[in-house]
């Protein structure tokens, strides 16, 4: 307030604060596990459990009086049942000579249920953005521009931006404005079946994975009529993401203020996830495995078969979205504030969705504050989503994706935060500035749920 | 719907001709007031994100990684 207080108003500025005084640096890591029934890779159902553990770490250096460079830098590894059964099939297995071959020894197993040997059970996502902003003089216009690089194994992302705010009314009101592109490139993998398929054509049933293996009908019985024509190759396999955020936030009065934000978003290019499996309910079922599991195939009871695919999810080329937010928070007493957020949701896959969240942080002391939350949110499905072996194949785009299903979600969480403004526990030349720790528990009325521990730790230079 | 966006105009348009100065802001500068989710926030608008089907509108991230796992 004292550095407020020493700006004018005008152009004629006799002295400006410093946007940044000196280096911040945090350290944020986290733990996320989650289970469920419905896994997208085989046609909507199957286990959905997950781990993954990311950390974090951001730099914000003052480069001047006036800019400031932020330099983001995460690493993300997982391990995912779901997407280990790209190649479902353990003690054998083949997608073409790559890393989810595991070669015959016995026959060739493998069921939803269950997470298999193959490489895809886990990977490492590589990100890194840097951010640039400039402050005038008087700390009323602000701008700024980033570039972003995020990797993994099939997917590669690049993203660039900016944007720019403006306080006015006292700094009571800012109007902000900006704009993001993302081009991304898939380097697509797809269900052994259909990669042996596409490799092999008519004649892939005595080529390739499946010289020698059995494939079981519906009845158990041995069979050669299994032939996914339907299915093809991506040719191309781009994704171009745009998106423009609006957004005006005031000072209402002295315990409140709100903020409200309007994006427009646009989506391009192959928004299909190239191997998740979709079962159509006018084509005859065939399996690999142990006959007799057959019966109870869509129940975990299923300890040993695998239905192979009639073809993969098929969206829309294009998509567009509408999100409509507002955040108002309110600061009830020294001990208390409350915060708030609401959002509307549209986009023309024939999606809506509300969410809406509170949290209640109160302070325990002058270093302590612990904030309880609570999230609810509902969606509508979109129109291509439909169940496990319920799509038709004369459907022009279908997907058992659940992500895109109706359903609603709790989430309820904890944090507690520690905060030390006079930095006195120091490493080297920087002071700790504060700690957050957060629990999360998510509940998806579909049957998935989620637990995730997020970590965070920053630290200034003295 | 347009009652509503009409109403909001007004309301927002009364508000902000309301000026709170400098030295009365100490509530506002609270760090719990900050229109903005907290950075420990972030790891959960991820797998948000991942796991619904809306996204934007949150100040986090709208494109780039494809999101699938």
């Amino acid at each position: 307030m004292l550095g407020f207080s020493q700006v004018k108003d005008s152009t004629e500025v006799t002295y400006k604060k410093r946007v940044l005084e000196s280096i911040e640096v945090d350290f944020l890591m986290s733990y996320y596990k989650q289970n469920g029934i419905h896994s997208a890779v085989s046609g909507g159902i199957g286990s959905e459990k997950l781990t993954d553990l990311t950390s974090n770490i951001v730099v914000a250096m003052p480069l001047n009086d006036d800019d400031v460079l932020t330099i983001d830098a995460g690493i993300s590894a997982y391990t995912s049942a779901s997407s280990s059964n790209i190649n479902p099939f353990n003690a054998s297995g083949a997608s073409g000579g790559g890393g989810d071959d595991d070669r015959a020894a016995t026959g060739p197993t493998g069921t939803p249920w269950q997470a298999s040997s193959g490489a895809s059970a886990q990977d490492v996502y590589a990100s890194v953005v840097a951010n640039y902003s400039h402050s005038s003089d008087d700390r009323t216009l602000v701008w700024n521009a980033d570039v972003a690089f995020s990797n993994e194994y099939d997917y590669t992302s690049i993203g660039f931006g900016g944007g720019i705010a403006k306080l006015f009314n006292d700094k009571n009101s800012e109007v902000s404005f900006k704009v993001n592109a993302f081009l991304d490139q898939w380097r697509p993998i797809y269900p052994t079946e259909l990669h042996e398929y596409a490799s092999y054509g008519s004649g892939f049933q005595s080529n390739g994975y499946f010289t020698g293996v059995t494939i079981l009908d519906q009845n158990g019985n041995s069979s050669t009529a299994y032939l996914p024509s339907a299915y093809k190759n991506w040719e191309s396999t781009n994704r171009n993401s745009y998106s423009a955020s609006f957004g005006f936030s005031q000072v209402a009065t002295k315990k409140m203020q709100f903020s409200v934000f309007f994006d427009v978003l646009s989506q391009s290019g192959m928004l299909s996830t190239p191997y998740q499996r979709v079962y159509f309910a006018d084509k005859a079922n065939y399996y690999i495995g142990e006959a007799n599991y057959i019966p109870v195939y869509a129940t975990s009871q299923n300890q040993g078969v695998y239905q192979l695919a009639d073809d993969i999810e098929r969206l829309p080329g294009t998509r567009f979205k509408i999100p409509v937010g507002a955040r108002l928070n309110y600061y009830l007493n020294e001990r208390i504030s409350l915060r708030s957020y609401y959002r509307y949701y549209w986009d023309d896959w024939g999606v809506t969705s509300h969410t809406a969240s509170i949290e209640l942080p109160v302070k325990l002391s002058d270093k302590f504050t612990i904030y309880p939350s609570y999230r609810f949110y509902t969606q509508g499905k979109a129109k291509y989503f439909a169940p496990f072996e319920t799509h038709l194949s004369t459907e022009k785009y279908y997907t058992s994706d659940y992500d895109l299903s109706t359903f609603n979600a709790n989430q309820y969480g904890l944090g507690i935060g520690y905060t030390d403004i006079f930095t006195n526990a120091k490493i080297w030349k920087f002071g700790l500035k504060n700690i957050d720790l957060r629990f999360s528990h998510y509940d998806r009325n579909d049957g998935l749920n989620a637990n995730i521990v997020s970590f965070g730790i920053k630290f200034v230079e003295q | 719907m347009k009652k509503i966006i009409l109403a909001l105009v007004v309301v927002v348009s009364a508000i902000s001709c309301n000026s709170v100065k400098e030295y009365d802001k100490q509530y506002i500068n609270d760090p719990d007031m900050k229109l903005s989710a907290r950075s420990s926030e972030r790891y959960e608008t991820t797998f948000q994100v991942y796991r619904e089907a809306a996204s934007g509108a949150n100040g986090g991230k709208t494109g780039g990684g494809c999101g699938c796992n």
